[in-house]
This record gives C-alpha cells, sequence and structure tokens, in this order.
C-alpha cells in the first residue's frame, strides 16, 4: 500500500523495485558496508555471514515454491546434497574448473528437483510435503550407496580458483559468497515482477481457479520446483567448497525442518521474511549455544554438552509460538513497522 | 520358499508395530482432521516412560504398564490442549505444522535424556524363537503382536458401538453439526488424542522389546505416517492393512535386495512405496477420494 500522496503514474514507476532515494541510498550503503566488511570485521563475523549467506541462497530457493507457490517442499537438503556432490565429483575426481562446476551444479539439482516435484501434479499440502519428505530419504539413500560419492567416507573438493589466487580463506571466499547471495536475492526478487511469479502466485491461491484464467499448472508447478532447485544446488556447490568437505550427514531430514521451519519463521511469500527467518534462527541457536556451558552447570542433571538437543527445542519452541501467534512472520511485523513509519503522524 | 516364508513372518511381526502407529494417527486425523507427525515422539517417550517405571524403578510390570500410559496420556492432552486447540478451523496445513513444530519441541527432550546414549529395558518378554516346521518364530514380537492385534479390536469394538465412539465419529463427520447435537467437539479431541497417545505407546514398548531406545526412535513416527498414507488416512483397517504390508515389504525387499545393493535396502524401501502409492493412489487403499470446488 502506497502512502497518500504517492502516486504511479507509469506501469515503470509500480512495480520498480528501488522507489525512492532514500532506498537507493540504503541499498548503495548495505552494499558498501558487506563489500568493506573483511576489512574491519572480525573473523568469527565473516565466517558467520558466509554461513548465513549460503542459507539464504538455499532459504530463497525453498521460499519460491513453498512461500510464492504455495508447494511444500521437504526435500531441500537432498536437492543441496545433489548440487553439493555434482560440483564436488567434478572438482575433486574430474579436475574441472569450479567456475564451469558451480553452474552444472544448479542444473543438475534442478533436473532432480523437477522430478521429484513431480507429484506435485495430482497431490498437494501434507501429500505433497509428505511426497518431498520421501524424495529426500531416496535420494540420500542413493548417494550414500554410489561408489563415486564416496559413501559414508564423503568428499573433499579442492577451493574454487581464480587465475592464480585460490579462494581458500574466510575473507577470499567472502566476496564469492556474498555476490552469489546479492545476485540471488535480486533475481528471486525480479522473478517476481515477472509472468512466471504472478503464474507462481496465482497457482498459491487456488491452483484450480489459476487454471481457469489460463495458467498451464503442469508446466509452473513444475517451473517452481526446478528454479527453487537450481537455488538449493549453486548453495549446496558453495557450501561444499566453502568447507572443502562433503558428507552426508551435512544434508539430514533434520535439516529439511530447520529450513522449513526458517521460512515459516520469516514470512512465507516474502524475500526479506527469508534474511529474518535465516538470521532469527541463526541467532537463536548462537544464543543456546553460547549458553550452554552456563546451563550445564547450573543444572548438572543436564549432562555435558546439551547445546544442539536445546537448540533443537528452542527451534521448535520458537516455530510453535509462530505457527500460533504469529502465522505470517517476521516479515509481515516489518510491514507493520515500515507502514506506521510512513505514515506517521496519522493512524493511517 | 521356507526363506520367502521366514521373511514373511518376520515382516509380519513388525507390521503389527507399524500397523499401531499408523492406527494411533488415523484416530487423530478421523475425529480431528490433523495430521500428526508429533506420534512419533508420542511413542518414543512412551518406551522411555516404561524403561523409566520398569526399568529404572523396578516396579511390577503391570504398574509399570498403566503408570505409563498414564504419563503418556497426560503428554498427549497437553499436547492437544496447549498447541493443537489454538488450531481449530485454521488451515489443516498449519495443523500439521504445529505437530511438526512439537515433534522438533519433544526431540530435543528426548535426545537431552539420552545424552547420545542407549537405554536398554531389560526383559520382560521372552526372547527365545519357536521353531514351527523350519521357520524360527520370534516369541517374543510374537506375542506383542498378537497384544496389538487385540488392541486394534478393542479400538474397533470402541469406535463401532460405545457412546463415545459415536461421539467420535459423529465429530469426524462434521464439527459443528456435532456439536449441534449435544457432542463437546472440544472434549472428544482431548479424548480421542489420549486413547491415540496410548495406542502410540504401546507400539514404543513393543519396539522396545526388540531395539534398545535410541536417538532415532521418533522417526518411527514418519513411518507410521507412510502407513497411514497407504491405507486411506481415514480408514482403521487400512492403517492395520498398511502396516502388515510395509512390514512384509520392508523384511522382503531388504532379504533379497540386500545382497545385490550391498545393504540397506530396509530404510528406503518404505519411502519408495510412498512415492509409487502417492503417485498411483494418492488418497491411499482405502481413503476417501475429495472432489475439491474452488
Amino acid at each position: 500500500m502506497r502512502p497518500c500522496g504517492v502516486f504511479d503514474e507509469r506501469y515503470i514507476q509500480d512495480i520498480a523495485i528501488v522507489r525512492t532515494w532514500q532506498h537507493w541510498l540504503a541499498l548503495i550503503g548495505a552494499l558498501v558496508i558487506l563489500y568493506t566488511f573483511p576489512f574491519y570485521g572480525s573473523y568469527y563475523l565473516i565466517s558467520l555471514i558466509n554461513l548465513l549467506s549460503i542459507l539464504i541462497i538455499v532459504i530463497l530457493g525453498l521460499q519460491i515454491v513453498m512461500g510464492y507457490c504455495g508447494q511444500i517442499s521437504l526435500g531441500q537438503p537432498a536437492f543441496m546434497a545433489v548440487g553439493a556432490y555434482t560440483s564436488a565429483i567434478l572438482t575433486a575426481t574430474y579436475g574441472i574448473s569450479f567456475w564451469i562446476a558451480l553452474p552444472l551444479s544448479g542444473l543438475s539439482a534442478g533436473i532432480v528437483g523437477m522430478i521429484s516435484g513431480a507429484p506435485s501434479l495430482r497431490i498437494k499440502g501434507f501429500y505433497l510435503a509428505m511426497a518431498t519428505l520421501a524424495a529426500h530419504f531416496v535420494i540420500m539413500w542413493i548417494i550414500m550407496h554410489l561408489k563415486i560419492t564416496g559413501g559414508i567416507q564423503g568428499l573433499h573438493p579442492p577451493p574454487p580458483q581464480i587465475g592464480n589466487i585460490v579462494l581458500d580463506t574466510e575473507e577470499r571466499m567472502y566476496y564469492l559468497i556474498v555476490t552469489m547471495m546479492v545476485i540471488s536475492t535480486f533475481a528471486a526478487r525480479n522473478l517476481f515482477r515477472s509472468k512466471v511469479g504472478r503464474a507462481f502466485v496465482a497457482i498459491n491461491d487456488n491452483d484450480l481457479a489459476a487454471e481457469v484464467m489460463g495458467v498451464n499448472l503442469y508446466y509452473y508447478k513444475l517451473l517452481a520446483f526446478f528454479i527453487s532447485c537450481v537455488y538449493a544446488g549453486l548453495g549446496g556447490s558453495l557450501w561444499a567448497h566453502y568447507y572443502m568437505v562433503v558428507h552426508p550427514e551435512q544434508f539430514t531430514f533434520m535439516h529439511a525442518i530447520w529450513y522449513v521451519g526458517m521460512v515459516i519463521i520469516g514470512g512465507m511469500g516474502s524475500i526479506p521474511g527469508v534474511f529474518f527467518g535465516v538470521l532469527f534462527v541463526r541467532l537463536l541457536d548462537e544464543i543456546v549455544l553460547f549458553s550452554s556451558p552456563m546451563l550445564s552447570s547450573l543444572f548438572p542433571w543436564l549432562g555435558p554438552g546439551p547445546g544442539a538437543a536445546l537448540g533443537l527445542s528452542a527451534f521448535g519452541m520458537a516455530l510453535l509460538l509462530f505457527i500460533i501467534f504469529e502465522p505470517r512472520g517476521l516479515a509481515h511485523r516489518w510491514e507493520v513497522i515500515k507502514e506506521s513509519y510512513r505514515l506517521y503522524p496519522f493512524a493511517y | 520358499m521356507s526363506t520367502f516364508l521366514q521373511f514373511l513372518i518376520l515382516g509380519l511381526m513388525e507390521g503389527g508395530v507399524y500397523a499401531l502407529v499408523g492406527v494411533s494417527i488415523v484416530l487423530v486425523y478421523k475425529a480431528t482432521k490433523t495430521v500428526s507427525i508429533a506420534h512419533g515422539q508420542l511413542l518414543a517417550f512412551g518406551a522411555f516412560f516404561f524403561y523409566l517405571f520398569f526399568g529404572y524403578f523396578g516396579l511390577p510390570i503391570i504398574i509399570a504398564l498403566l503408570l505409563c500410559f498414564l504419563a503418556i496420556g497426560v503428554m498427549g492432552f497437553v499436547i492437544e490442549r496447549l498447541a493443537l486447540r489454538p488450531m481449530i478451523g485454521q488451515p489443516l496445513f498449519a495443523a500439521f505444522l504445529v505437530t511438526f513444530a512439537v515433534f522438533v519441541v519433544f526431540d530435543g527432550v528426548f535426545l537431552l535424556i539420552l545424552k547420545g546414549g542407549i537405554l536398554g529395558v531389560p526383559k520382560f518378554l521372552p526372547r527365545e524363537s519357536l521353531l514351527v516346521g523350519g521357520l524360527r518364530i520370534p516369541e517374543g514380537q510374537a506375542i506383542s503382536f498378537v497384544l496389538s492385534m487385540a488392541v486394534f479390536g478393542i479400538i474397533g469394538l470402541m469406535f463401532r458401538y460405545s457412546k463415545v465412539g459415536l461421539g467420535m465419529r459423529a465429530t469426524a463427520e462434521d464439527h459443528q453439526l456435532a456439536q449441534s447435537t449435544g457432542i463437546s467437539v472440544k472434549k472428544m479431541f482431548s479424548v480421542i488424542w489420549v486413547v491415540s497417545s496410548v495406542v502410540a505407546a504401546i507400539a514404543g514398548i513393543s519396539t522396545a522389546h526388540v531395539i534398545d531406545i535410541y536417538y532415532s526412535y521418533p522417526l518411527l513416527g514418519i513411518k507410521g505416517l507412510i502407513v497411514a498414507l497407504v491405507g486411506g488416512l481415514e480408514s482403521l483397517p487400512g492403517a492395520l492393512l498398511g502396516g502388515l504390508i510395509l512390514g512384509i515389504l520392508e523384511n522382503i525387499s531388504a532379504g533379497y535386495l540386500d545382497p545385490i545393493v550391498g545393504g540397506g535396502v530396509k530404510e528406503v524401501a518404505a519411502y519408495f512405496m510412498l512415492l509409487v502409492i502417492l503417485l498411483v493412489k494418492p488418497y491411499g487403499l482405502f481413503g476417501l477420494v475429495r472432489i475439491e470446488r474452488i
């Protein structure tokens, strides 16, 4: 909703992402801070931003298929694994350059995701969630039992390389990961100004009604899964080369729950929501990890290192409270705050 | 042939447990239209409470069982009251996500209890095997299979003949209509959650006889969901049949395919079956086919 007195005269203005000079200022300021961060940020914060950025890429994909298109996918970690393993096999086993392996891993994850998303043509809601969950287990099982993926030993892909510069430190990897994150955020935001994005939203509202209005369900549902899994694959590939190890334990059922939880807490159907969700869940995790030594000394019966289990419970509790009290997530809160700022002296 | 029969028998025994988990999920779905993944935790905690009362405190088995059912009933009641009651009238998928969140909360607690170890319940059923015509029948599992069939029969009879069962069936049909005929829908929800929690706990206790309690116990709840989906979410006989099919399929596929692909077929057979069923018959074997209106 635009505040009173702001009129769009042309369609270009109406769909613009960056609308005012304040927006431009904020965008450029944020990008400058982001790109100069390694010069003054601490090592810990840089590695945290690396991890968050990779997660944001993956969750953006999930947001596209789940928040915008309304097709629940519990298989995101498996698609991420497909991307990670493709990249790792291509670079570590066949010695192909990372810059060729990165798009190929996106493509392979997209194709696998499209096949796994095929049941969405017949079923939806809870049934689709179970079908993608089954797909997750089947994919992970296949990965664990193939020779080429190294089974439960995993693989060790080399770090990427530009010319003679090897991207093997946090700071060097930072620029690659953050650039990918910025590009994919922009791409996701842009998608929903196009015909494809509007078709996704129509399917989310009611797929039968969308079909009656001329949206080709067959094409657009598969496209949604494809795009989402390309994001997952790219994220997985970055993940593989950032940690320099790929292992089935990195992509479990619990990760699927974390990812879906991030989308719900952030807010379904909102690109800023992805950032809020990832930040919130990660922050919660950090707080619990930070306080767990204190808790275990206060309550000895908790045993040593209760961090992981407590983090899980705290995350579940947050998820529960969000679904019950704020089903539209943090993004909705953010919208409310923005609205009241725009209209400031008036209530509405 | 005799190996085949052996796999069939073992599968049938395991299938009985799966069927019980499936039944507990179907019970909740029938009355509240909520698909619950939280029953995996109820199963795990049922097994844990039994360990606590029987193994840890060393109470006689009957008292331990009763206390275990009481504890798990309270747990089911609390979950319904605090987490699912606010979801009445909300979209069905939101309720599924709530059970999902409950699952995660209790998963953390469960891991905290286990502390990375395992809990072995002392022997409470015979662990010997009967030999019948060259086939090995594990005695304890056979007993728990018969018991689970008995539980299944009791639930079927309760649904068919008792007044509570009638109320449950009416609630399942239409919440508003049931309320207007004088059935307290809220009370029915509580009752159904308590009953299904106890059923899940029985499944957990039978599993604890075979495998020590370890961290992936709650994932049996996903097997239960698969059973419920295969049989059709509204159908009690479907859940029974689905459970038995799943148990037999897992054992037979593992027995014949493991040597070829090198192990681990048992973990994944259920998910293959689910994918096939969802593609061929999305509403399960006995489920009601829904026609959707805009």
